[in-house]
């Protein structure tokens, strides 16, 4: 089950100079076959498949994210990686083999389910702001409620979550008065408000003019500074390049390559990677 | 596209800028400008203007021939008024109506000083050019209208050969001198407000809307005192007629200091309001609204009624239940919303449904008697249990969910034993109040009730769980099926039959529960709309920030449906105000049937109808159109449309 292709991507991994990696790859394959994950595993897929009717959307998905790795998903529209993404805090349901999300394993359970979706933040293309509610009202009301924060306590953490994302001036503005790189920088400021453990970002940047892209990318990096485990979904090559720890190429609902950024750009080895470079780039 | 092109563009940015900061100022053109240019700007639109505008004054003609004419029974509306409005309400108790009425009106002048927008003001120009138009209006009505008939001595109508013999033109032109007056009034007033200087800096000098409101409803009250208007009543079975006089002390007294009320409660609203900062504002708002959900039980089963209130009873009987309620289920919800209690809590909150539901089964089958009212305190701690789970863990939160529960038993056991005592207020009638009191009455109940029952069962339609979306489909549908006045019928004649032995229910209360069902489908369709109206990113940000479907549904996919749906919803509101009509029909005395058999049956009135009739239109009409024109406010307040 713990197939060879993800030892070998394991092995891919593993950039050095950051050293948030203590674990070697044999003591997690150890550590796997007692518990459900590595300890320092923060998603593990095991040969995810998702139909939606007759289309495979997702075939076979194996793939391990390690606690505060920065991984970025690639790959031509229409090749799953949007579906993969979703399937991980199960705003899909995939149909065969296992997700585990630090140690929790998604089932048709309800309370896993909020369980996990309490310790996953997610950013979504079109941001997703709850329009009728105040910057500060989007980003408190799932504290207050689900965290069972007190209002003083929720709206501290909020402003100070705004002061990171550069906008503390907005706090009761509403999303429509906001510009899309502002309304995505509240979505981000929302989603850390749950004080998540992994953030997923689905394409933050493809809605937004392109003078907006610097500012959330900007708030992007500072956060896997922190140490954040960061799962996104981008077309922003650069982004790539400079911030992540390890790249997974995805096309027709399949993984293709996997490898360090600069593995990946200079020597990919697939050759539909290199079709899929010689595109973008 | 050269680099020359894009420069300039960037140093005209303050100029974008300034034009964009205030819209240019809106131009009032002279009534004689006005006309040209919107009314006979080609020769194609001025036919046009003519053949409808001839088709307009014809029409205007025969209304006016029929409203002023002397053949008219005036005199029937005129004497009945109170009829038409409370049917056989006391006359000595007739004190505690006003109290309503102001108690309305007060609220109305507190939440617009506390809650409503300062606008710009309406410009003196706009309104000299409305004063202008009337005055105008005022004259050709004047000429439009037939010579009046003449009334010989022994007051008939004098008629040679069958046909009924008028004044000269002329005659009628001199006898009208006091509409001519009115008119010329208008017009001197217009232009007197023309020659008010504009301000310092050019712009027009404007009134503020509230006091431009204030003036004009001050103004039919203080002719109240000035003007002959006459006095005519009905009273003791005596018609009095006296032409000539002013109005009633009864009549004038109170709306002055209705129009007193008005005005104090606006200023005192907006006192507070500049007095007070944003956040105690927001909190203020919710207090008033709940005390305008209060107000309608309030007036209808405590100042109207007047309770006949059985201390003993009460003492020995309901503040106990009350307050065993009140601390019993606070102990419970206390334990339900302590840390750690999980599931054992929802299960907990599970069972108290079903005794609940099991309560109300044991009703219909007769097996243990129990009050009603402590069926339904089972049934609202049960709800308060399913919702506990959103208040555990903290103190604060905790007592908070402890002190609204103190809060609902306090209220529902208060209106529980007004409701079940009798009035002393008595009325010849079987009903308490009729006219277009009932009107209002059932309208506003119909409403309070329907408005909840139809967001749960659009919840319902849309529901994951097929056995809520089958049930609320079929009711919908089945109630779709059906025309009104069919449920009606069904309700006021079956439902009695359906009870338990011991339980009566008034036609009232089986009208309302016809109309709040009823209204209830269609406000669910709706509903319906603005939830479909959502789009799918929200329910998926809502999942993903870890909001459960209730906390979801509350917090951000119901605000914004209903938001979607006012429109519709208002359209509703008003449909349902129109239909309460249909009470004339099952037996109501209500304000069409006043008009339509009541007014025509009296012997000094005999077969009078189509005044009454008119005058009731009239009464709905200025109703529904003062929701209508809300609506709008409340539309533009809340910018439906510009998401």
């Amino acid at each position: 089950m713990w197939g060879s292709d993800s030892d070998s991507r394991d092995a891919k991994q593993g950039r050095d100079g950051k050293g948030k990696h203590d674990v070697s790859i044999s003591d997690a394959t150890v550590a796997v076959s007692d518990e459900l994950a590595a300890r320092d595993d923060m998603i593990v897929c095991r040969e995810v498949d998702k139909w939606f009717g007759d289309f495979q959307a997702l075939s076979g998905i194996s793939a391990t994210i390690k606690e505060q790795e920065i991984v970025v998903v690639l790959g031509p529209s229409g090749s799953g990686k949007s579906t993969w993404i979703r399937c991980i805090n199960r705003l899909e349901v995939h149909q065969s083999g296992q997700i585990i999300v630090d140690g929790i394993e998604l089932s048709n359970d309800l309370r896993n389910i909020e369980k996990i979706r309490s310790e996953v933040g997610m950013v979504f293309q079109q941001f997703n702001l709850f329009p009728h509610l105040t910057v500060m009202d989007n980003i408190t009301l799932a504290p207050i409620w689900v965290r069972r924060k007190s209002r003083s306590e929720a709206e501290e953490q909020a402003l100070a979550l705004l002061e990171r994302v550069g906008i503390p001036e907005q706090a009761q503005k509403f999303p429509g008065q906001l510009s899309g790189g502002q309304q995505q920088r509240v979505a981000i400021a929302r989603a850390l408000a749950m004080e998540p453990r992994v953030m997923l970002f689905d394409e933050p940047t493809s809605a937004l003019d392109p003078e907006m892209i610097k500012e959330v990318l900007d708030v992007m990096e500072e956060l896997a500074r922190t140490g954040m485990t960061m799962m996104v979904v981008t077309h922003e090559m650069g982004f790539a390049r400079e911030v992540a720890d390890r790249i997974i190429f995805m096309e027709d609902g399949e993984i293709v390559e996997v490898g360090t950024p600069e593995h990946f750009f200079t020597e990919p080895e697939e050759e539909r990677t290199k079709l899929f470079l010689s595109q973008v780039l | 596209m050269n680099q020359g092109d894009a420069l300039p563009t960037l140093a005209d940015k303050p100029v974008i800028e300034r034009v964009a900061t205030r819209p240019v100022e809106e131009t009032y053109r002279s009534p004689a400008e006005w006309v040209r240019k919107n009314l006979f700007p080609s020769p194609f639109n001025s036919f046009l203007t003519v053949a409808f505008g001839l088709f307009v004054l014809l029409t205007v003609r025969g209304l006016l021939n029929f409203v002023f004419s002397e053949e008219r029974g005036w005199d029937a509306v005129r004497t009945n008024l109170r009829l038409i409005f409370t049917h056989a309400y006391p006359e000595e108790q007739y004190v505690r109506v006003w109290v309503c009425v102001g108690v309305m009106v007060a609220l109305a002048g507190l939440s617009l000083g506390l809650f409503a927008a300062r606008g710009d003001g309406v410009p003196l120009r706009k309104i000299s050019n409305a004063l202008v138009a009337a005055a105008v209006a005022v004259a050709v009505g004047v000429v439009l209208r037939e010579p009046s008939v003449l009334i010989g001595a022994d007051g008939e109508v004098v008629r040679t050969d069958d046909a009924v013999v008028r004044q000269s033109f002329a005659d009628a032109m001199s006898d009208r001198w006091g509409w001519w007056l009115t008119a010329a009034v208008l017009a001197v007033i217009a232009l007197g407000l023309r020659r008010v200087p504009a301000l310092g800096d050019g712009s027009l000098r404007t009134i503020q809307a509230f006091n431009l409101a204030a003036i004009a409803l001050a103004l039919p009250v203080l002719s109240a005192w000035i003007y002959p208007w006459g006095h005519y009543a009905f009273a003791e079975g005596e018609f009095i007629a006296e032409p000539g006089r002013t109005v009633a002390i009864s009549t004038k007294l109170p709306w002055t200091v209705m129009w007193v009320l008005a005005v104090a409660s606006l200023l005192v609203g907006r006192w507070v309001r500049s007095r007070i900062g944003e956040q105690s504002l927001s909190r203020l708002r919710i207090a008033v609204n709940l005390v305008w959900l209060a107000v309608p039980f309030v007036l209808y089963w405590v100042v109207l009624r007047d309770p006949d209130l059985d201390w003993a009873r009460i003492t020995q009987v309901d503040v106990p239940l009350a307050l065993a309620f009140g601390v019993a289920g606070g102990i419970v919800l206390w334990w339900l919303t302590s840390d750690g209690i999980g599931e054992l809590g929802r299960i907990a909150a599970l069972a108290l449904l079903g005794l609940a539901a099991f309560n109300w089964l044991a009703a219909f089958m007769g097996w243990y008697p129990m009050l009603q009212k402590v069926r339904i305190s089972f049934l609202l701690l049960a709800v308060v249990a399913l919702l506990a789970h959103n208040f555990s863990g903290e103190t604060q939160k905790r007592r908070r969910l402890l002190a609204a529960w103190l809060a609902i038993m306090a209220v529902f056991h208060y209106f529980a034993t007004i409701m079940n005592t009798p009035s002393t207020v008595e009325t010849p009638t079987e009903a308490l109040i009729g006219g277009f009191a009932v009107t209002l009455v059932v309208a506003v109940f119909t409403l309070m009730l329907s408005f909840p029952l139809g967001v749960l069962l659009a919840l319902a339609r849309t529901s994951r769980l097929p056995i809520f979306r089958v049930m609320a489909t079929s009711y919908i549908e089945v109630v779709r099926g059906v025309p009104l006045i069919t449920i009606l019928i069904f309700f006021v004649v079956i439902l009695p039959l359906f009870l338990p032995a011991n339980m009566e229910i008034s036609l009232f209360a089986s009208a309302t529960l016809g109309y709040t069902l009823f209204s209830a489908a269609y406000l669910a369709e709706n509903v319906r709309g603005g939830l479909q109206s959502i789009r799918r990113g929200q329910y998926e940000a809502s999942d993903a920030v870890g909001l459960s479907t209730s906390l979801r549904t509350t917090f951000v996919i119901l605000p914004q449906a209903l938001r979607a749906s006012i429109p519709p919803l208002v359209g509703q509101v008003i449909a349902t105000f129109k239909e309460t009509s249909l009470l004339a029909i099952i037996g109501v005395f209500d304000i069409l049937r006043m008009a339509n058999s009541v007014i025509p049956a009296q012997t000094q009135f005999l077969g009078i109808k189509r005044e009454g009739l008119l005058f009731v239109s009239l009464v709905y009409w200025v109703f529904a159109y003062t929701l209508s024109k809300w609506s709008q406010r409340l539309e533009r307040r809340l910018g439906v449309g510009e998401r």
